[in-house]
């Protein structure tokens, strides 16, 4: 109570910064006629430093995260990394390259406040699409096509899947990272628990549901049986409503889904309401945890997991499997002939195993109208598209930082390793994830990085993450203003729909959907369709 | 202190309460501290109550031996204690003259300043405004921002005024003691109590804040130990945004972590605030004066 | 005449204002002069043409705020969860100073007094996994050991009105401890001559806590509650974030949630710094009639 004082300034300091953090001031005043300073900028530096070191020397300044994680007498600002970039990039152009670190947590935020006093790095970036379209609006961004073309062949090549996803209204203000691994869930189903009842892998949703019934039956996992490991997050409720759509042409996508953040929800089209009817009856027969609408951050799914309660568990691909600590680890520890198998347990209208899939976007890298280093910029990031340097970058040396198991490079934990590599993907910022040329061999190095025991299966759990699946959210030509606006209170009426509809009365459901799913509709729903609509429209012609 | 030597029920109620709302706030506190002892398969499973349950230390080595961390740690303490007593000169030079009553302009003063305990100008006016002084990255940007509380400083007026009478006040004038004198010797060793709470407050405030180092400061031997504790956790939460970053975050940070991180933001409370609370006993001669 | 007299009060009371110097150089350099962000609430905001060069929109922004319907949910859950923790809330320190004035053994009182404040320094994201493990309607500690004795199962997290309670009981858990150290302190400031005096009186002890403790601390008690009235527009956001959920949004959706919707992810800082400022005329308002209504009736004032 008394520290409310201290904590005063610091409140209004923090609502106001909370709200610094994505400026929206153009409610309906359009575009601030974007970027002709800053093509006029483009335009002349590109000619007149193409191809060698220019004369004099610059310094290019490069955003880092902060993440607080650097060892002792390192710091983010000059590191072996940092002193690798200056010699292999920075002096043969004639470049000083200044890393400024940005807490990750609070990036937003800094950035805005960087920005408005004009002492903003002259690369940025963000995983916040809304955030960098609201600076592209605001004329903040600098128009990066011609620099790209003329300066970032490797760049261009390296980017083509995503470069797409940074192109707003005709103009690339964002060059988009990519990512290499699509896999978003993954599931699985307690085998022990099926030889207990007698029954195969399920195939289907009918499957499913009647090995979820076996479970409960027998109470397999003692008193707190809980059949279906249930939270109120997007890894549950995703794969289920998702496998309930049916028929769903580009067209239905543009205009009966909304995207909220960066996920895509079907909330007008067929199917959705059966997906929904579907989780109240698992409900109703007592085939989830009856706290899941508590369960926010997913420990108690987890807790309940690896306590060994629950027989379906699904989860983000790559998040069950890992290191000792990891929750199939934890769960074989604690429950002795517990075995876990992935699985796919939905099938669509079609016997298809529909899930979500990330789009190959990953964050926007950007840089600031008023930065006079377009150039330099676009020449480091095309620097780093390059295998070699990607390849340090993220392993280092051979024999030095990492051993080749099976041809691909493991990092080996040493010291050395993590004095390189402590910050890599913070530095390495075009690439979320490493190519080694095809997805099996990408998801076979993926698959390094955990325990032996769990190998074959974390391999396995990825390719059925990839079965079927659909890069969402189905992409406009620029993000939508009121998508962007409204998408805290979209998720909001949406959970609020989700939990409602799951927890009531069997014969109330029609009313209780209908009722949270206007109102959706109204406080949000309806102006986000309309301005799909509209911009679908637009794009068809 | 005269009181009947007998132990009364009413005696023995008024220990019981005060030991059920002990227990209430011990009970989560012991939970944390065996939290940050345990290691992580327990605490995933939820096995973890008042006891560590598989005792590691790793989130404490992993504070510890980080030399970042220690300096930071000393940093920290260097930081609190001149902050503290900065903050503390200037309430009191601010709350004195403001406890007289008599004091002409006195009301414009005080609105003011309870003016700035609602209207602020925000994130970004303050921003450019320490950038303007001069001060971004510079450890007195933790210590001066924040230099006066109003409401600390409204609590220590109502001290000054309802503690020492003002009859007092004359006699020590009467006497040939200055104005600030009569400060220095008479009313602040008079007002010990509201003094020790409120370095106290400020202290706390200063030892656990870092919200203003998080956006003024980057360079990292000036990070306050929470700060680099809450960077520590925050910024390695497997969150959805962190699985797109993907291979960005190569590692978990324990629930153990932001457990360890509560002890040390409370460890040293614990130690400093007993030896403060001697101070807490009645002013000396209030009894000097009658009626 | 009257210049002399002036001259008279100055040069006798200067000191005074010597000290006011460098108190109010804070003030002005630290509070006045980013004050200007307030204008903000008035413009459409542009991060990068600056807060002057911005347009101005007037009261559009305000205009905007209030037709949305949840901005009055907001604002009623704002004053309904201020109101019970005022209620609640606050006599809480008091009482619990109160106990511990009381108490005898001085070991005991200096260990509780330490234990009491722990609560203060766990971070709310803490106390929302604890809150979770306690509170919860199947599985929670509370509810199972009511269980044990077949009481059923209450939803302390999934009822609106029961999460009432809950928001206030962890509220006060959390600060009670605390915020009973400045009584204390005010405490000790009573003169122990009276209470010799009571107790030579044969008075017991309700009357001694009603006689001479209670009034002892009278001036703290009533500019604390002045000051806690001033925050009643104000509402942190981690209580009622961590603490709420889905099913009980009703209640629990106030103008710092409300702010977090429409300002942070939304970007839009106008609305953000209208509501804030909004916030801060209401509650100016509010203390300033406490103030009133206190000099009045109790002559104790802050202003």
């Amino acid at each position: 109570m008394n520290m409310k004082a201290l904590r005063k300034s610091g409140v209004s300091m923090i609502v106001l910064a909370l709200t610094a953090g994505l400026t929206f001031g153009c409610s309906g005043g359009g575009n601030n006629g974007a970027t002709p300073a800053g093509s006029a900028k483009t335009a002349g530096e590109a000619t007149g430093t193409q191809s060698n070191a220019p004369k004099e020397r610059v310094k290019l300044r490069v955003e880092v995260f902060d993440r607080g994680n650097a060892p002792d007498g390192i710091s983010i600002t000059n590191s072996q990394m940092t002193q690798y970039v200056q010699k292999n990039f920075g002096d043969p152009n004639n470049i000083d390259v200044e890393f400024v670190p940005v807490p990750r947590s609070e990036e937003i935020n800094q950035l805005n406040v960087l920005m408005a006093a004009g002492t903003a790095p002259d690369v940025i970036f963000t995983y916040n699409t809304g955030a960098a379209y609201n600076w592209a609006k605001q004329g903040g961004l600098m128009d990066l096509t011609e620099v790209l073309d003329q300066n970032g062949p490797n760049l261009k090549r390296y980017l083509e899947s995503s470069l797409k996803y940074g192109v707003f209204e005709g103009k690339q203000y964002s060059i988009v990272a990519r990512r290499v691994n699509l896999q978003k869930y993954s599931s699985f189903i307690r085998q022990d628990w099926l030889d207990a009842v007698g029954l195969p892998i399920p195939t289907t949703t009918e499957e499913t549901y009647e090995a979820l019934k076996a479970f409960k039956e027998k109470n397999l996992g003692g008193k707190r049986t809980i059949p279906l490991g249930f939270a109120l997050a997007p890894d549950s409720y995703e794969p289920i409503i998702w496998s309930f759509i049916k028929e769903q042409s580009d067209e239905d996508r543009y205009l009966k889904s909304v995207t909220i953040g960066s996920r895509e929800y079907p909330i007008l089209a067929d199917g959705h309401k059966d997906g929904m009817r579907f989780l109240n009856k698992l409900y109703q027969e007592g085939l989830l945890d009856p706290d899941f609408a508590l369960d926010k951050d997913k420990k108690k799914k987890d807790e309940n997991f690896v306590n060994g309660y629950t027989g379906l568990y699904s989860a983000d691909t790559g998040t069950t499997f890992g290191g000792e600590a990891s929750v199939a680890n934890t769960l074989e520890k604690n429950v002795s002939g517990a075995q876990i198998v992935p699985f796919l347990p939905w099938t669509d209208f079609e016997g298809k195993n529909r899930q979500p899939a990330y789009t190959p976007s990953g964050m926007h890298i950007m840089v600031p109208s008023f930065s006079e280093r377009a150039v330099e910029a676009i020449k480091y990031l095309d620097w780093m598209a390059q295998d070699e340097v990607i390849r340090y970058m993220a392993f280092g040396e051979e024999g030095v930082h990492h051993e080749l198991v099976e041809g691909y490079p493991v990092r080996n934990g040493s010291d050395e390793d993590t004095r390189l590599l402590f910050n890599t993907g913070d530095v390495l910022i075009i690439t979320n994830g490493i190519d080694f040329g095809s997805i099996d061999k990408n998801v076979e190095f993926m698959a390094l990085g955990v325990s032996d025991n769990h190998r074959e299966m974390a391999k396995t759990s990825r390719i059925y993450a990839d079965k079927d699946a659909v890069q969402q959210p189905i992409q406009f030509d620029k993000p939508l203003d009121s998508e962007a606006k409204h998408s805290v209170i979209m998720l909001e009426k949406y959970e609020e729909l989700l939990v409602k509809s799951t927890m009531a009365k069997p014969a109330d459901f029609d009313k209780v959907y209908d009722a949270a799913l206007k109102d959706f509709l109204d406080t949000a729903g309806n102006e986000v369709i309309a301005e799909r609509t509209v911009a679908y429209e637009a794009m068809k012609k | 202190m005269v009181r009947r030597s007998r132990f009364t029920l009413a005696d023995g109620m008024i220990v019981g309460v005060i030991s059920v709302c002990v227990i209430a706030c011990l009970a989560p506190f012991l939970h944390i501290a065996a939290v940050s002892l345990s290691s992580s398969g327990p605490i995933t499973s939820g096995k973890v109550t008042l006891y560590p349950v598989g005792l590691s230390f790793d989130a404490y080595t992993r504070v510890l031996s980080d030399l970042a961390m220690l300096r930071s740690l000393g940093f920290t303490v260097l930081l609190t204690a001149a902050f503290t007593a900065l903050a503390m000169l200037m309430t009191t030079m601010a709350a004195y003259p403001l406890s007289k009553a008599d004091l002409k302009g006195r009301s414009v003063f005080m609105y003011v300043i309870v003016f700035t305990m609602f209207f602020s100008g925000g994130l970004i006016p303050e921003y450019l405004l320490i950038k303007e002084l001069n001060l971004l990255d510079k450890a007195a940007v933790l210590v001066l921002p924040g230099l006066i509380s109003p409401f600390y400083m409204i609590i220590m007026i109502t001290f000054f005024r309802s503690t020492i009478p003002a009859s007092l006040h004359e006699a020590a004038e009467i006497d040939g003691c200055g104005k600030f004198g009569i400060l220095l010797r008479i009313v602040l060793p008079l007002s010990l109590p509201v003094l020790a709470t409120l370095s106290l407050f400020y202290a706390v405030g200063r030892w656990n804040g870092f919200r203003d180092a998080l956006f003024y400061i980057s360079n990292q031997n000036l990070y306050p130990l929470q700060l680099k504790l809450y960077q520590m956790v925050m910024n390695n939460l497997i969150s959805e945004v962190t699985l797109a970053e993907g291979a960005a975050v190569k590692e978990l940070i324990p629930e153990s972590l932001k457990a360890a991180s509560i002890m040390f933001a409370t460890l040293p409370i614990l130690i400093v605030y007993p030896w403060l609370q001697r101070y807490f006993v009645s002013g000396l001669t209030l009894g000097s004066v009658k009626g | 005449m009257t210049k002399v007299n002036r001259n008279s009060y100055f040069y006798r009371n200067w000191p005074y204002y010597a000290m006011l110097v460098l108190p109010l150089a804070y003030f002005i350099t630290f509070k006045y002069l980013p004050i200007y962000g307030v204008t903000v609430a008035f413009k459409e905001y542009n991060v990068f043409k600056g807060i002057g060069a911005s347009e101005w929109v007037g009261l559009d922004v305000f205009k905007h705020i209030f037709s949305m319907e949840s901005f009055y949910t907001a604002l009623r859950n704002t004053f309904l969860l201020n109101g019970l923790d005022l209620i609640v809330g606050f006599p809480a320190p008091i009482v619990l100073a109160l106990l511990l004035n009381e108490a005898r053994f001085a070991l005991f009182k200096r260990i509780s007094q330490t234990m009491l404040y722990l609560p203060h320094f766990i971070s709310w994201v803490i106390i929302g996994g604890m809150v979770y493990q306690v509170f919860a309607t199947n599985y929670g500690v509370l509810n199972l050991l009511f269980a044990q004795v077949g009481l059923g199962p209450f939803p302390f997290l999934s009822d609106k009105n029961h999460w009432l309670v809950t928001y206030v009981s962890v509220g006060v858990w959390q600060s009670a401890g605390w915020g009973s150290i400045i009584y204390l302190a005010a405490m000790t400031g009573i003169n122990r001559e009276l209470y010799e005096a009571a107790d030579v009186d044969g008075a017991s002890r309700l009357r001694r806590i009603w006689h001479i403790t209670l009034p002892g601390i009278r001036t703290t008690i009533i500019v604390l509650l002045i000051l806690k009235i001033g925050d009643m527009a104000d509402i942190g956001f981690d209580r009622p974030y961590i603490i709420g959920n889905v099913m009980v949004r009703e209640y629990s959706d106030v103008l710092s949630t409300f702010i977090y919707r429409i300002g942070l992810q939304s970007g839009q800082f106008s609305n953000a710094t209208a509501v804030g400022l909004f916030q801060a005329v209401v509650g100016l308002v509010f203390i300033l009639s406490a103030n009133y209504i206190s000099k009045k009736t109790t002559d104790e004032s802050i202003l």
